[in-house]
């Protein structure tokens, strides 16, 4: 019999664990995007080094699972002296995962500019500054919105694998309840549902965004 | 109206090369472009137009030689010098006004915005006396109407009337224009020659690189006939139609009768 009380019952709890999902996904998010833009910033910049700094990190950090970054960074860095929360630890490494896929949605959105618009602001005496933020960075946004949006989604999913730091989030507390009640489909659906809202939220905003954005 | 920061301004080559690798796009290139004056740039596809255009404002760095806004230097701080300091490119700049072949507008912008944004960032106009002077310079090319239009709502002509504006609220002492009316289709080619024809009239130096042979013929005052980098003849327009001193001229003069089978 499927049991919708077990679902009313323990949903509170789950909602609680939504809370390290929700603050791990928001966190790792802006951090992916600050510090995606300055990655893109180098692998654009005349300067050789920077360019190969950038390439070496977005190889590295696409290319190795999310999971074993998360171990890595749990076990490593109390070795190297580094003493901080799991928590902390997962948040950074969730952020510096997606930094490196934002990274490459963004380079991949200002390639896609034609060299005349950067070229109109130049021959009208527009700072470089203004030329970003006023001329690029708007179109770059817009053309990239759809995969950042994908990119955001997937980081609030990925989120699950910072259980293997000991971080009770959503998928988590669902395990824990699933096995105590024996109920794992009605948690799980649960759980399900939750992590639906959450990415339904983030869809949403991003049609609206490029609503606002398209003309 | 007529003073020191409005004055239609000279612009002068010496001896300007520019090199694409190995490749040498300008070979020791010197011409005199004169104040309130049209100077057309014709020549074969690849002989260096739109680079000799293109080093005056500096959208490319030429490699040697002087290149000079009235008496000026660009580009350099002293003949063979370090490169100018950005800040001092940008404000000679102010005083060039581009026009590209492929309008460069900015899309996410509506077209008073596309001529405000300059008037607002670079030279500091308040948003109010900005659109007022934004206003100004759509009326002149004809486009009062369409000032909250995207870029993806105008016509080709509109566009490229749109991108004069741009230029002209700046109020530039000389304006370049490559090839403006290429990427148009035949029809809408009059309406943007007319705005050309309206600021060549009202005294502004102008460096025209064009395939229009008749607004070449009847608006310049100047021709400049490039060839491989090179200047090989420069003339009135009288003197580089009619009477082609050149032999390479007078080859490119035909091949262009013939493919359009006109006359000018
Ligand atoms: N960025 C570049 N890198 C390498 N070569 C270039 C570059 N820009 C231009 N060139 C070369 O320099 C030469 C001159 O180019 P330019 O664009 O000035 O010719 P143009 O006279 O304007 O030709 P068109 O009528 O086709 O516009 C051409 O041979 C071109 O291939
Ligand atoms: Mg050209």
């Amino acid at each position: 019999m499927f049991s919708f009380q077990t679902i009313i019952d323990n949903f509170p709890v789950l909602l609680g664990a939504a809370r390290y999902t929700l603050l791990i996904s928001v966190l790792g998010c802006i951090e992916g995007l600050i510090l995606g833009a300055l990655i893109c910033a180098a692998a654009l910049s005349p300067k050789l080094w920077l360019r190969r700094c950038a390439a070496l990190y977005v190889s590295f950090f696409r290319g190795v699972p999310l999971l074993i970054q998360l171990l890595a960074a749990y076990y490593l860095l109390p070795v190297i002296g580094i003493n901080v929360p799991a928590l902390v630890a997962a948040v950074l490494t969730v952020g510096l995962c997606a930094a490196a896929y934002l990274a490459e949605v963004l380079r991949g959105s200002l390639n896609a500019i034609p060299k005349g618009q950067a070229e109109a602001a130049a021959a009208i005496g527009m700072a470089p500054r203004d030329v970003w933020v006023r001329i690029l960075l708007p179109q770059a946004l817009k053309i990239g919105l759809p995969a950042i949006v994908n990119e955001l989604i997937l980081l609030v999913k990925a989120s699950s694998l910072v259980t293997v730091v000991g971080i009770v989030e959503i998928t988590r507390m669902s395990q824990s309840i699933a096995a105590a009640t024996y109920r794992p489909l009605e948690i799980y659906l649960a759980a399900a549902f939750i992590y639906l809202a959450i990415n339904l939220v983030i869809a949403q905003a991003g049609r609206i965004l490029e609503r606002r954005l398209t003309v | 109206m007529t003073n020191q920061q409005t004055a239609p301004a000279s612009a002068h080559l010496r001896n300007v090369c520019k090199f694409y690798g190995p490749f040498q796009a300008l070979k020791d290139v010197s011409l005199d472009i004169p104040p309130g004056k049209v100077t057309c740039l014709i020549g074969p596809s690849g002989s260096g137009k739109s680079t000799l255009l293109r080093c005056i404002n500096v959208l490319e760095m030429y490699d040697s030689g002087e290149v000079r806004i009235d008496d000026q230097l660009i580009g350099y701080d002293s003949p063979g010098g370090k490169p100018m300091a950005p800040r001092r490119l940008r404000e000679m700049r102010r005083e060039i006004g581009m026009v590209f072949q492929q309008f460069n507008l900015w899309p996410h912008m509506t077209a008073l915005q596309n001529v405000t944004e300059g008037l607002e960032r670079v030279r500091g106009l308040s948003r109010a006396e900005a659109q007022s002077r934004a206003r100004e310079a759509l009326a002149k090319v004809g486009l009062a109407d369409k000032e909250s239009n995207h870029p993806s709502h105008l016509s080709g002509g509109q566009l490229q009337r749109v991108a004069i504006a741009r230029a002209i609220a700046m109020e530039p002492r000389i304006m370049l224009f490559d090839e403006p009316t290429s990427a148009l289709d035949p029809e809408l080619v009059g309406e943007v020659l007319g705005v050309m024809k309206q600021l060549a009239a009202e005294g502004m130096t102008m460096v025209v690189v064009t395939h229009e042979m008749g607004f070449a013929a009847h608006v310049a005052d100047r021709v400049v006939f490039m060839e491989r980098g090179e200047i090989v003849a420069t003339g009135s327009p009288r003197e580089v139609f009619d009477a082609p001193s050149d032999p390479r001229l007078a080859s490119f003069l035909q091949g262009y009768r013939e493919r359009n089978s006109l006359d000018f």
